[in-house]
C-alpha cells in the first residue's frame, strides 16, 4: 500500500515535470538505464558520499532524475549525460531513509527525444559505517614505480587526502598500511628503500623500526594487528615476480620461503614459533582472530619455482596464541584444504564480530591481484561452512578486503570495471553472512575511474582521520631506526 | 635614439630567429623526446594536480607549450618566443635603472645560457617559463616609485610568485633588495620593514607550506619547478642565471656611470665577449649524437622505416639504441637478413635491448618487441619507461601504446580507458576518437594493416618473459604462428650472437614462411657453417647458395688463411659480409 502510495507520487511528480521545458512526450524505455558505476540496487549505508553516475548511452542531451523515498522525500537532478547530486539534500535523504528503499527515476532526452527508464532501486542499510577509507594508490605496474601514496578518503563526501606520498622520500615505495581493528590511531606501514623502514604509530607516538634480524628472511611485510594492540602478526617472504608473455595475468609474484612473526609492540622485539617458520612449508597471510587468541594464516608446501608455480596451493590454517604470555599452541588446525580442491587461498580476514573469515579463493600462488579467476569467499565459523560469496563475485578479480568495525561492511578490491585497475568496492553483509550488491566508491565525478592512472590498493576502514605528523615522520625515516631483536618460541 | 632601438630589437629578431632556425633545422628531434615524456591533459583535475605546488604555474605552463613540439616548428617558434621575451624583459630592466644603451648585449647573455640549457634533453620548459616570470616581474616593478606599491609587490609578489615560479622567487626579492638599496630617498625605517618582510616572507611561506602542497624533501620543495628532469639535481646552471637577471641590470647602471679604459668601445667588447662566450657555450650544449639516436627513435615511433635505412645509410648509426632501430626498420622492410651487415652491429642488444630501470630504453626495445608480436612484453616495457620519468609525469607516448596493445590484446573497456584520456589531449585527440570507434566493428580492426596483423601473431602458449632467452621465446612464436619478423629476428639473434651452431638448428623454422630465396646473410651463414664442418665438399650443400655467395667465401677464405694480417683487406673487400663480423666485430 506503501509503495503504491509513492509510486502514485512519483508519476505524478514525474507526469507534471513533463509537460515542463518541452518535455510533452516521453517513450517509455523497458529496462533500466546503463550507468556507470551500477548502482541499480545496490544497498548503501546512510553515511555514504552521493551515488554520482553517468548515463552510459550516446548522444545524450539532457537528463533529468527523481529520487524518492518510501516517505515521499524526493530529489530532484536536471544534468546532461553525468548525474551530480547535491550533497547535503543527499544526505538528509539518505539520513531518513535509513532501512528503506529509494528509487531512481531517470528520464533521458536523446537527440531530442525523451525516454523514460524503469526506476530502479537502492537499498540503505540501517548498519553504519565508519568515518572513512584508507588506501594505496598505485598505478598498475610491475617493477617500476612512479608517484605513489597511502591516501584517506572520508566515506559521507568526496574528500580525499594523502596520509603519505613516496615523493617525500624520493626513490622509495610504500605498502602495507594496516589498522587495529579501523582504529586510525595505530597504524603500521612500510617504506621501502634505502632510507626504508616499518613506521608505526601508536595514539601520536611515532617510531620507525628495523625489522630485518639476521634470523628472519627479510623485512617484515603483510601486517595483521592484535585486537589489544600489543602485537603485529607479519610475514617475512622471500619474493620474486616474473612476466607472462601471452597471458591476461601479465605478472606472477611468488614467494620462494615465507614465515610468520609476531612483534612485540611493546618490547620491540620480533618472536616466531616453530609451526610458523616450517622449512618444509610457506606461511604467509596471518590475521589475528577477534578474540586475539587464535593466529590464522596460510600456508603451502615449498616446490620448485618458478616452474611449479601452479602446484603451489595455499591452505587456510589456524594456531592458539596466548595474548598474555605471547605463546603459541601446539598443534595447527587446517580450516579450509583449499589444496584438496586443487585452490588457493589468501587474505584470511576475519569479521570482527568473530562470526566470518573472509578470504580469496584461486587457482594457485599467492598473489592473487593478478588472477582474474580469484574471487571471495566465506567460512561461516559457527556452522563450518564455506561459501562463495557470489553477489561480490565478477569475472574478474576480487582480492584485498576487510571489515568495518561493526562487521557489517566490507570493503574489496575488484578488477571487474577494466581488467586491470583496482578498484574499491564496499558491500553489505548481514548476520547470516549474505552478502547485498556492492556498490563501486562513489567518486564526485564518475569519470574519474577512466581518468585515473592509479589502482586502489589495500582499501581498509578507518574510524577517523589519520593523523600523520610528516615533520616527524621525515625526521624519524631520516634517524637511525629502532632495530629489533628474535627470539623463538615454542612450547 | 631610434637606431640604438632598432639596432637593440634588431638583435633580439635575429637571435630570436637563430633559435628558431636551430631547433627547427638542427635540434627538431629533441622536441620530439620533449613532448612524448608527458601527458598534457586539458582537464581542471590535470590543472589543478598540477598547479597545486610551488612553481606549479610554471610546470604546466611548460608543459602546455611542450605539446605543441610534435610540431617542431611550433616548437621552436614557442623556444624562441619565450627565450626572446625573457631577453626583452631583462633588457627592459636594464633601461628602467638608467644604464647606457650600449650596454644591450648584458640582456644576451643569461638567454644565451638558457638556450645551451635547452640543448639538454632533461631542461624543461617549465624552467624558462619560470624564469622568465621572475625577468617580468623585475621589470614590472621598476615602473613603481610608490613605497606602498612597492610594499605590496613584497607582500603579494613574493607569495604569488613562490606559487607560480617556485624558489626562483629568491631571485625576485635579492632584486627587490638591491633596488631598494640604491635607492638614496629611501629611509632607513621603509628599507627595514621592507627587507624584514621580504626576507620573512621568503623563508617563511615554503616552510609553511612543506607538505601542504605536494609532499618533497626540503630542497625539491623548495626549487618547486621542474627545471631537470631529475628533480634530485640541483640546477646549479639556473641559479648562475638568475643571479645574473638580478646583477646585471645593477651592473649595467654600474658600468653606465663609471668611467673605465674600455668604455668608448664597450659595444664592440661586449659583442666580442658575447661570440666568444655563446659560440663556446652553444658548443658545449648541444649533442648532435642524442639527435641522431633521438631522430631514429621519432621514426620508429612514427613507423618511418624507408626513412630510417635512408638516414643509415647516408651515416650508419653508432649507438645500440639507433642500430636497434636500423634492424627493426629492416625487419619491417623485409631487409634484415640482405643488409644487417652492411651496417656496424652492437651485438644482440643492437637488436632487441635488455630491460633496464630507465625511461628510454625499454621504450625502444618495447617497440621492437610490439612488431615482433610480443604483446605483453611491449605493453609492460612501455608502461615501465612511463613510470621510470624521474619528473613523475605520464607518458603520451606510453598512453597510446597502452592503448594499441589492449585493443590487440582484445579489451577494449581498458583500451577505450586509454583513449579516454588521450582524447583530452591536443594532438591525440582525433587519433583516439577514431580509434574508439572503429572499436565498435570489431571487423574494422581484425582488417587494420598493423592491429589485425599483430592480432593474428598472438601467442596462444603463455610462458614466463626472459631476457636472456630471447630465441627461446622467438622460437615458441615461430612454432605457434608464421611470422616472418620473428623469423628474421631469431636468425639475427643467433648470428649477432656468433652462433652458427643455433642458426643453423633454427633455420628449418623458416621454411614455411614465403621466401623466393634465402636473405644474403643467412646464406653467408648456412655456407659458412657448412664450410667449418664439412670443408671441401661446397658443393654438397643442402640449402640454395647462389655461386657468387659460394665463390665468395672461397676468396674471404683464401685471403683469411694465408694473410698475416687479413683484416684491412678483408674489411675492403667483405666488409659487409656476415664473415667479417663473425671474425672481426666484438
Amino acid at each position: 500500500m506503501k509503495g503504491l502510495l509513492f509510486s502514485m507520487v512519483s508519476f505524478l511528480l514525474l507526469a507534471t515535470s513533463s509537460c515542463v521545458g518541452g518535455k510533452s512526450e516521453v517513450q517509455k524505455k523497458e529496462g533500466y538505464p546503463e550507468i556507470f558505476p551500477d548502482y541499480i540496487g545496490v544497498t548503501i549505508p546512510s553515511g555514504i558520499a552521493p551515488l554520482n553516475f553517468r548515463i552510459e548511452w550516446d548522444s545524450v542531451r539532457y537528463s533529468e532524475l527523481y529520487i524518492e523515498n518510501s516517505d515521499g522525500k524526493i530529489l530532484r537532478v536536471k544534468a546532461e549525460q553525468t548525474l551530480k547530486m547535491p550533497l547535503d539534500e543527499w544526505k538528509h535523504l539518505l539520513e531518513t531513509s535509513k532501512g528503506d528503499s529509494l528509487m531512481f527515476h531517470l528520464d533521458v532526452n536523446r537527440n531530442g527525444e525523451w525516454y523514460r527508464f524503469s526506476p530502479f532501486p537502492v537499498y540503505v542499510s540501517g548498519d553504519p559505517i565508519d568515518y572513512g577509507l584508507s588506501y594505496r594508490l598505485i598505478a598498475p605496474g610491475y617493477e617500476i614505480y612512479s608517484k605513489m601514496g597511502i591516501y584517506q578518503r572520508s566515506l559521507d563526501n568526496f574528500n580525499q587526502n594523502a596520509i603519505v606520498e613516496n615523493t617525500l622520500f624520493q626513490g622509495s615505495c610504500m605498502n602495507c598500511h594496516s589498522y587495529r581493528q579501523t582504529n586510525a590511531a595505530n597504524m603500521s606501514l612500510h617504506i621501502r628503500g634505502p632510507q626504508g623502514g616499518t613506521v608505526l604509530l601508536e595514539d601520536g607516538n611515532l617510531k620507525v623500526l628495523d625489522t630485518k634480524t639476521k634470523e628472519t628472511l627479510s623485512k617484515c611485510v603483510y601486517p595483521y594487528w592484535h585486537p589489544t594492540g600489543n602485537y603485529i602478526a607479519y610475514s617475512v617472504n622471500k619474493t620474486q615476480q616474473t612476466f607472462h608473455a601471452a597471458n591476461e595475468k601479465r605478472v606472477e609474484v611468488f614467494d620462494h620461503a615465507s614465515d610468520i612473526v609476531i612483534f612485540d609492540v611493546n618490547k620491540n622485539t620480533l618472536f616466531s614459533c616453530d609451526h610458523l617458520q616450517s622449512k618444509n612449508h610457506m606461511e604467509t597471510f596471518p590475521a589475528f582472530s577477534p578474540d586475539g587468541k587464535s593466529l590464522f594464516f596460510c600456508s603451502a608446501r615449498v616446490d620448485t619455482l618458478p616452474l611449479q608455480i601452479k602446484n603451489i596451493k595455499y591452505n587456510l590454517m589456524r594456531i592458539d596464541f596466548d595474548p598474555e604470555t605471547g605463546m603459541f599452541g601446539s598443534a595447527i588446525d587446517t580450516l579450509f584444504n583449499a589444496a584438496e580442491l586443487d585452490q588457493s587461498v589468501s587474505f584470511p580476514r576475519p569479521s570482527y564480530d568473530g562470526r566470518f573469515i573472509v578470504y580469496t579463493k584461486f587457482n594457485y600462488g599467492n598473489f592473487s591481484i593478478w588472477h582474474p579467476e580469484a574471487d571471495l569467499w566465506l567460512y561461516d565459523t559457527e556452522t563450518g561452512i564455506n561459501k562463495p560469496l557470489e553477489t561480490l563475485n565478477s569475472d574478474q578479480t576480487e582480492s584485498y578486503h576487510s571489515w568495518s568495525s561493526n562487521s557489517r561492511w566490507m570493503v574489496f578490491s575488484s578488477r571487474r570495471v577494466n581488467g586491470l585497475y583496482t578498484m574499491p568496492f564496499i558491500a553489505h553483509i548481514d548476520e547470516q553472512g549474505n552478502a547485498g550488491k556492492p556498490f563501486l566508491l562513489p567518486q564526485e565525478d564518475p569519470d574519474f575511474y577512466d581518468m585515473t592512472f592509479y589502482s586502489f590498493n589495500v582499501p581498509e576502514f578507518i574510524n577517523q582521520p589519520v593523523n600523520m605528523n610528516l615533520g616527524q615522520l621525515e625526521e624519524a625515516v631520516k634517524n637511525e631506526h629502532v632495530q629489533l631483536s628474535f627470539e623463538k618460541r615454542n612450547d | 635614439m631610434l637606431k640604438n632601438i632598432s639596432v637593440s630589437g634588431l638583435s633580439s629578431l635575429f637571435l630570436g630567429l637563430l633559435i628558431f632556425l636551430f631547433f627547427g633545422l638542427f635540434y627538431s628531434f629533441h622536441l620530439h623526446y620533449q613532448e612524448q615524456y608527458q601527458l598534457f591533459l586539458f582537464t581542471a583535475d590535470y590543472f589543478l594536480e598540477r598547479v597545486m605546488q610551488p612553481g606549479g604555474l610554471s610546470n604546466y605552463l611548460g608543459s602546455f607549450f611542450t605539446q605543441f613540439y610534435f610540431y617542431p616548428w611550433v616548437g621552436s617558434l614557442i623556444i624562441a618566443t619565450l627565450l626572446i621575451l625573457f631577453q626583452r624583459s631583462l633588457l627592459g630592466t636594464i633601461r628602467n635603472l638608467g644604464a647606457a644603451k650600449d650596454f644591450f648585449v648584458l640582456s644576451f647573455f643569461p638567454v644565451l645560457m638558457y638556450w645551451g640549457l635547452l640543448c639538454d634533453e632533461n631542461y624543461l620548459t617549465g624552467g624558462l617559463v619560470a624564469i622568465l616570470f621572475i625577468s617580468l616581474s623585475n621589470y614590472l616593478y621598476t615602473f613603481s616609485r610608490s613605497g606602498l606599491v612597492k610594499i605590496l609587490f613584497i607582500l603579494l609578489g613574493i607569495p604569488l610568485l613562490y606559487l607560480i615560479a617556485g624558489g626562483s622567487v629568491l631571485f625576485f626579492f635579492l632584486f627587490l633588495l638591491i633596488y631598494e638599496l640604491n635607492e638614496k630617498t629611501r629611509s632607513w625605517k621603509f628599507l627595514l620593514l621592507f627587507n624584514s618582510l621580504g626576507v620573512l616572507l621568503v623563508l617563511a611561506i615554503p616552510f609553511f607550506l612543506k607538505n601542504r602542497l605536494g609532499m618533497f624533501p626540503l630542497v625539491p620543495f623548495i626549487v618547486g619547478v621542474n627545471y631537470f628532469r631529475f628533480p634530485i639535481n640541483f640546477p646549479v646552471i639556473v641559479g648562475i642565471i638568475g643571479l645574473l637577471l638580478v646583477l646585471l641590470p645593477f651592473l649595467s647602471k654600474f658600468l653606465s656611470k663609471g668611467n673605465f679604459r674600455l668604455k668608448k668601445n664597450i659595444l664592440l667588447v661586449e659583442v666580442l665577449i658575447f661570440f666568444l662566450f655563446g659560440s663556446w657555450f652553444i658548443y658545449r650544449s648541444v649533442d648532435f649524437e642524442r639527435e641522431g639516436i633521438m631522430e631514429y627513435d621519432f621514426y620508429v615511433r612514427m613507423r618511418k622505416w624507408e626513412e630510417i635505412i635512408h638516414k643509415a645509410e647516408e651515416k650508419a648509426p653508432q649507438s645500440p639504441l639507433s642500430v636497434t632501430c636500423l634492424n627493426l626498420a629492416l625487419g619491417k622492410k623485409g631487409q634484415l637478413g640482405d643488409r644487417m651487415f652492411e651496417f656496424i652491429q652492437k651485438g644482440d642488444e643492437g637488436l632487441i635491448p635488455d630491460f633496464t630501470k630507465d625511461f628510454t630504453i625499454p621504450m625502444v626495445a618495447g617497440e621492437v618487441y610490439y612488431h615482433l608480436g610480443f604483446i605483453n612484453t611491449a605493453q609492460r616495457f612501455s608502461f615501465e619507461a612511463m613510470e621510470a620519468l624521474p619528473d613523475y609525469q605520464k607518458s603520451v607516448r606510453t598512453m597510446k601504446r597502452l592503448a594499441e596493445t589492449s585493443l590487440i590484446n582484445g579489451n577494449y573497456v581498458l583500451s577505450k580507458k586509454y583513449l579516454k584520456i588521450l582524447q583530452n589531449t591536443f594532438y591525440y585527440r582525433k587519433w583516439a576518437t577514431y580509434l574508439e570507434r572503429a572499436m565498435q566493428k570489431e571487423d574494422l580492426i581484425n582488417q587494420h594493416p598493423e592491429y589485425g596483423l599483430l592480432r593474428s601473431m598472438k601467442l596462444d602458449r603463455d610462458f614466463f618473459f626472459s631476457d636472456q632467452e630471447k630465441d627461446m621465446m622467438l622460437g615458441i612464436m615461430l612454432s605457434e604462428k608464421k611470422n616472418k619478423l620473428a623469423f628474421e629476428y631469431l636468425m639475427a639473434y643467433c648470428l649477432l650472437n656468433k652462433d652458427i651452431q643455433h642458426f643453423v638448428q633454427y633455420f628449418p623454422l623458416g621454411e614455411s614462411l614465403s621466401y623466393f630465396r634465402i636473405p644474403r646473410h643467412f646464406q653467408e651463414a648456412l655456407v659458412y657453417a657448412w664450410d667449418v664442418s664439412k670443408s671441401e665438399v661446397i658443393k654438397e650443400i643442402p640449402y640454395p647458395i647462389r655461386d657468387e655467395i659460394k665463390s665468395s667465401l672461397n676468396r674471404y677464405r683464401k685471403i683469411y688463411t694465408s694473410q698475416p694480417d687479413p683484416q684491412p683487406l678483408l674489411h675492403k673487400k667483405f666488409g659487409e659480409t656476415y664473415w667479417y663480423y663473425f671474425h672481426f666485430r666484438n
